[in-house]
């Protein structure tokens, strides 16, 4: 069954190649407007055989993981602490609030102010928009952790840092990874967007600059990488994961 | 008032054909509690709690404009690197007075609700046709999750060659990234109504379309909102983007436009400017349709 709807899903991207296949070769449009999908093979070929597609990859790559990484630990760790801290809460909500509404491509112009094109400010954009996410579930997540959980560690004499380390964090994980993943998603898009706009090399740039030269086979070598790219972090990596966190740490009770 | 769709454990639960995607799940915006403590103040004691409430909201941003401006006074920071408040607030007054900002953001403005709307309009349709029938909606899954997860940025550049740098080109984007997330969701939301509702209503006789009215679209209604906000929100920093490489007028083409002549101050009152707008769109557009489709329906999920 699951093996048929695999094959099943395959079904619509046949019918959208073909049905560009034969718009390509209806002689309506150029070669430059819509390419035919065996140029965009070939103009992918070309593009590997030159090694220029792999170096964008990696920079684009690279600067996600950066970015996210940077998020991550910042976001969790602001998270627990305004999840555990009334007063903390009641400023950072607020704050949080009106600059996830600003976050992540807004803030390239800024950003490239600030470090000038390249990696630095692409990383910054990236880190701005999944810090929101993170940071928001976090919180969720910590709050989230029944009470009587908390109260039952520190009658039992735990510390503060067992308080956090055995239940809070556990208990928000699977918040937190979900928050992760979404997060990630946004950073995607934006790293698109700001390397579109704030780099010299990676995807972003890479299919940009080839609308500088109607290079449209080009183009869309870069979207398609963007996308395949996106569906592989996301279903060998994000999407197991959270899986496997929501099995194993499912000690959160609904209220 | 907490009552939005809780994130995991809501969904996983249930014998999951289609499991929703995580970021359809996840909170997009703000959290409720970032809103809860004034609101719950305010049933208590109305007018008293009232204030405090807002006292609250408001005290972290002016402790952010006190930090700021000593910053920027304390640091030396040239008006290029960081301007002081007081600058870009003086720089907001011509912005104002000229013009260009009421312009600009009405422009933005317009174009998100102009292409969400027809995001709206299409992807609502399209969802419940797929959503209708479980092998349609098996066979389009994987289509609409590839389609959501390319971002419409990543289309700019391709639908720059084809409409060039006019307004067709940054609503096409806007409505190609409203769309996905509208009617994935929508077809989600279908498939977890119970079947059971659509055979009574059929068995009493009811038409193919009070089918539609009566049963799918109220038991979809929390995953389309989840879907419309969604979409709204991708859209919204999709337009930012395509307004900044597209260039013809609005809020990201104003801060584009700023960074080029350094005009530091300027870029920071777009960028105020975009969130308030959002906010406003959010308080004003999204959260009402929640509050008059969902919760009083009583479709909330706990």
């Amino acid at each position: 069954m699951r093996r048929a709807d695999a094959w099943l899903g395959i079904l619509p991207f046949a019918a959208l190649v073909t049905g560009w296949w034969m718009l390509a070769h209806s002689g309506r449009f150029s070669a430059a407007t819509l390419p035919a999908p065996e140029s965009v093979v070939a103009a992918a070929q070309d593009l590997a055989s030159r090694g220029s597609l792999l170096p964008d990859i990696l920079g684009s790559l690279t600067r996600l993981a950066l970015g996210a990484t940077v998020s991550i630990v910042t976001g969790v760790g602001l998270g627990i602490l305004t999840g555990l801290n009334r007063y903390l809460a009641d400023l950072l909500l607020p704050l949080a609030g009106f600059f996830s509404a600003v976050s992540g491509i807004a803030w390239i112009p800024l950003a490239i102010t600030w470090f000038g094109l390249g990696t630095a400010a692409v990383t910054f954009v990236i880190w701005n928009s999944i810090f929101f996410l993170v940071f928001f579930n976090t919180v969720l997540g910590i709050r989230s952790v029944p009470r009587i959980m908390e109260q039952a560690i520190r009658t039992l004499g735990g510390s503060y840092f067992i308080l956090i380390w055995q239940v809070f964090l556990p208990g928000a994980l699977p918040h937190i990874v979900s928050g992760i993943r979404s997060g990630l998603g946004f950073g995607w898009r934006a790293l698109v967007a700001a390397e579109l706009i704030a780099a010299t090399n990676g995807l972003g740039f890479l299919i940009f600059d080839a609308s500088h030269f109607f290079r449209t086979d080009e183009i869309l070598v870069g979207i398609a990488t963007i996308g395949i790219l996106w569906v592989i972090m996301d279903g060998v990596l994000l999407a197991p994961l959270e899986r496997r966190t929501i099995q194993r740490w499912r000690t959160v009770v609904e209220p | 008032m907490l009552g939005r769709p809780r994130m995991p454990r809501g969904t996983a639960g249930r014998p999951a054909t289609n499991p929703p995607d995580a970021a359809a799940r996840s909170q997009v915006g703000p959290l409720p509690a970032a809103r809860a403590g004034p609101q719950k103040g305010a049933e208590r004691n109305r007018p008293a709690a009232f204030l405090a409430g807002i006292w609250r909201s408001v005290l972290p941003f002016i402790l952010l404009l006190v930090a700021w401006w000593a910053s920027s006074a304390a640091l030396h920071l040239s008006a290029t690197v960081l301007p002081s408040p007081v600058a870009a607030a003086r720089d907001a007054g011509p912005l104002l007075t000229e013009g260009i900002l009421p312009d600009y953001a009405t422009a933005s403005l317009k174009r998100i609700l102009f292409g969400g709307g027809l995001g709206i309009v299409f992807g609502i349709p399209a969802g419940l046709i797929l959503g209708s029938n479980r092998l349609l909606s098996v066979t389009f899954t994987p289509f609409l999750k590839f389609f959501q997860a390319l971002s419409g940025i990543a289309w700019l550049p391709m639908v720059l060659v084809w409409f060039g740098f006019t307004e067709k080109t940054i609503q096409a984007v806007i409505l190609y990234t409203a769309f996905f997330p509208i009617a994935f969701n929508t077809m989600v939301g279908l498939r977890t109504v119970p079947p059971r509702f659509a055979e009574a209503v059929r068995t009493l006789g009811a038409r193919r379309w009070r089918l539609v009215t009566d049963v799918w679209l109220p038991g979809s209604l929390p995953s389309i909102i989840v879907g419309i906000r969604l979409g709204i929100a991708y859209g919204w920093r999709a337009l930012i983007a395509g307004e900044m490489v597209v260039g013809a007028g609005g809020m990201g083409f104003l801060l584009f436009q700023s960074r080029s002549f350094h005009q530091t101050a300027r870029i920071i009152d777009g960028m105020v400017v975009i969130g308030l707008l959002w906010v406003f769109l959010d308080t004003g557009f999204l959260r009402p349709v929640e509050r008059y489709t969902v919760e009083r329906w009583g479709m909330e999920q706990r």
